[in-house]
């Protein structure tokens, strides 16, 4: 009871602290040593209350904590500088990689900012950004009226009376000027870059029209004599960074990985953490380590057949028998 | 502050008018009439819920707004306690739900957003629907252990249990979906941000609610009945820190956190 007390206790005051500071917190050495006091109670407990070894249910309930709490405690830094000195594993338990299209690296740069080099290679063919479809033009007037407009090409949209309609000419992917001569021409750049944008035309009732390009990037930018603010926002659906896995020359593994389909390769998971905000031409891929990992996920099954069983079945059948002896 | 004057506002206050009309009923002792418009009440809130779904296109539960939507919908709950847990507190739930469903209607936005990429997972539905039903099941635990320490005891020829018992058995059926909750997470955590524990603030904080039942449960072991009033003022604070994990967490900018989709004001 004193040890669940000063995990409520400390885990309330690890909130305080925010993710980055609860995490070093937690993993401090007299954590350590709280942790290994929690588990070693826990083992002579099961030990000591003979009901823990004869109801099954309660036994894989604490078996569970025991387990989750050695796969995490394997799983910390301190782990793995552990399973360095005793069986001589050398993995790396954290990091990030930052690969461009078309290349490869086995670089990973740790939170220390160190570098560690894997035993393979990770190779980036293509990144991709998807976006949820329509994607729309927002428009607010001066006198705060608004319209949200599905972008697409050739679609005009009456706005009222006092502002004419707006029509969307083009969607560039990546907007760049091109000087020909004395002109100047928009164009969507195939090149590397990526620079989204919309070419409308605002056709006021006294049948003036006027040409606005209006840029995902600069939010904000308007004429001082426009009477319409006017802005165009994507929502992103998917980030997909297409991986391959190169050992020795060869391409062992290939995965397209998104947030929640991370790559398992080699003791390691490569997840999709943040790309090239400006470009698009490299991603971010964080890199744990699996040690440890299945000790936790049998802790947690054990933990919640044991509390069903306990809980809900034990219960159950319990009232049932006294329901037939009434 | 946002009163919504929109058909997905308006099903949100007819729900609330409703489980307050069956409230009064209740009150008043009009059992059956009570029992009709607590119905009545919850097809409202389930057209609500299906409302906003049809309307976002996901399952509505990415948010404060449409999690209270989905609390709203508390009457299964209470035909599950009442019959199965032999459990009351019909009444309580009716106010409940109209409590839980205000703050949907008057407070959060309703604006609707599209899933971030992290929350497009086969977990996300599993996640806060069994945290939604562990809620529930702790805030009625929670409401019978207020009656046990103000005094009050069920009707005698109702067959139901005494409020600790209520308590204690509620919490029984509430702790394991909290802990799949935390373990859903958990595992949701592994597989969207790299890591199954992020020291999240809203981890910890689940992980002290946790704590409390596990406190709970294991003083209750240990004691059983001899002291009803400790076992109830412990499972009252488990609602306290579940209100704050759930609230106070994702409103604060005490908590800046990889939880913070889950607060639209």
């Amino acid at each position: 009871m004193v040890l669940i007390a000063m995990l409520f206790f400390l885990s309330v005051y690890g909130a305080f602290l925010g993710p980055k500071r609860a995490k070093e917190f937690f993993n401090s050495v007299p954590l350590a040593v709280y942790w290994l006091a929690f588990i070693i109670l826990l083992i002579l407990g099961i030990g000591l209350f003979r009901r823990l070894l004869r109801v099954p249910a309660l036994l894989l309930i604490h078996a569970g904590c025991i387990f989750v709490l050695a796969g995490a405690l394997w799983s910390s830094v301190r782990g793995h500088e552990l399973q360095q000195k005793l069986l001589g594993i050398d993995k790396i338990p954290s990091g990030f990689m930052q690969i461009y299209e078309g290349h490869s690296d086995n670089r990973v740069i740790l939170e220390d900012e160190q570098i560690r080099e894997l035993p393979f290679s990770i190779g980036l063919k293509d990144f991709q950004i998807e976006h949820y479809k329509p994607e729309y033009l927002y428009i607010q007037s001066r006198q705060g009226d608004y319209w949200k407009c599905p972008v697409e090409i050739g679609a005009e949209y009456f706005l009222s009376s006092e502002y004419g309609t707006i029509k969307i000419l083009k969607v560039f992917e990546n907007f760049k000027i091109q000087i020909d001569g004395e002109n100047r021409v928009a164009i969507d750049d195939p090149g590397p870059g990526s620079n989204p944008a919309l070419e409308v035309q605002i056709n006021s009732p006294d049948g003036q029209a006027a040409t606005r390009y209006v840029f995902e990037r600069f939010p904000g930018q308007m004429h001082a004599d426009d009477e319409l603010f006017l802005s165009y926002q994507r929502v992103i659906s998917e980030y997909i960074s297409e991986l391959r896995v190169i050992r020795d020359g060869k391409v062992v593994a290939e995965k397209d990985i998104q947030v929640n389909h991370p790559l398992h390769y080699g003791g390691y998971h490569f997840y999709q953490q943040d790309y090239d905000h400006q470009t698009g031409r490299y991603t971010i891929l964080e890199v744990t380590s699996d040690s440890g990992l299945t000790s936790v996920y049998v802790g947690y099954l054990m933990l919640c057949i044991g509390l069903c069983w306990h809980f809900w079945i034990n219960k159950l059948s319990r009232k049932r028998e006294r329901t037939a002896k009434e | 502050m946002e009163i919504k004057y929109t058909i997905q506002g308006l099903l949100i206050y007819i729900t609330i008018i409703v489980y307050l009309l069956a409230l009064l009923a209740s009150i008043f002792r009009l059992k059956k009439s009570g029992q009709v418009l607590y119905l009545l009440g919850f097809i409202a809130a389930v057209i609500s819920f299906g409302y906003r779904w049809y309307h976002v296109r996901h399952v509505p539960m990415q948010n404060l707004f449409e999690v209270f939507l989905c609390l709203g919908m508390i009457y299964p709950v209470s035909l599950f306690c009442r019959y199965v847990l032999r459990i009351g507190g019909q009444t309580a739930d009716m106010l409940i739900g109209a409590v839980v469903l205000a703050p949907a209607g008057v407070i959060f936005s309703a604006n609707p957003l599209k899933l971030p990429p992290a929350l497009q997972s086969w977990l996300f539905v599993p996640h806060v629907t069994v945290y939604v039903l562990s809620y529930i099941f702790m805030a009625k635990a929670a409401f019978h252990a207020a009656l046990q320490l103000i005094g009050k005891n069920t009707g005698p020829g109702d067959n139901l249990l005494s409020p600790e018992e209520a308590t204690y058995r509620l919490i029984c059926v509430g702790f394991p979906l909290l802990t799949l909750g935390l373990v859903l997470g958990s595992v949701w955590g592994k597989r969207a941000w790299g890591d199954y524990w992020g020291w999240d603030p809203k981890e910890l904080w689940s992980l002290a609610s946790w704590l409390v039942y596990v406190g709970y449960l294991h003083f209750r072991y240990m004691f059983g009945k001899k002291h009803p009033r400790i076992n109830s003022i412990w499972a009252i604070a488990g609602i306290i820190i579940i209100v704050v994990t759930l609230l106070w967490v994702n409103l604060s900018r005490f908590f800046p956190g990889l939880h913070s989709y889950g607060a639209t004001m």
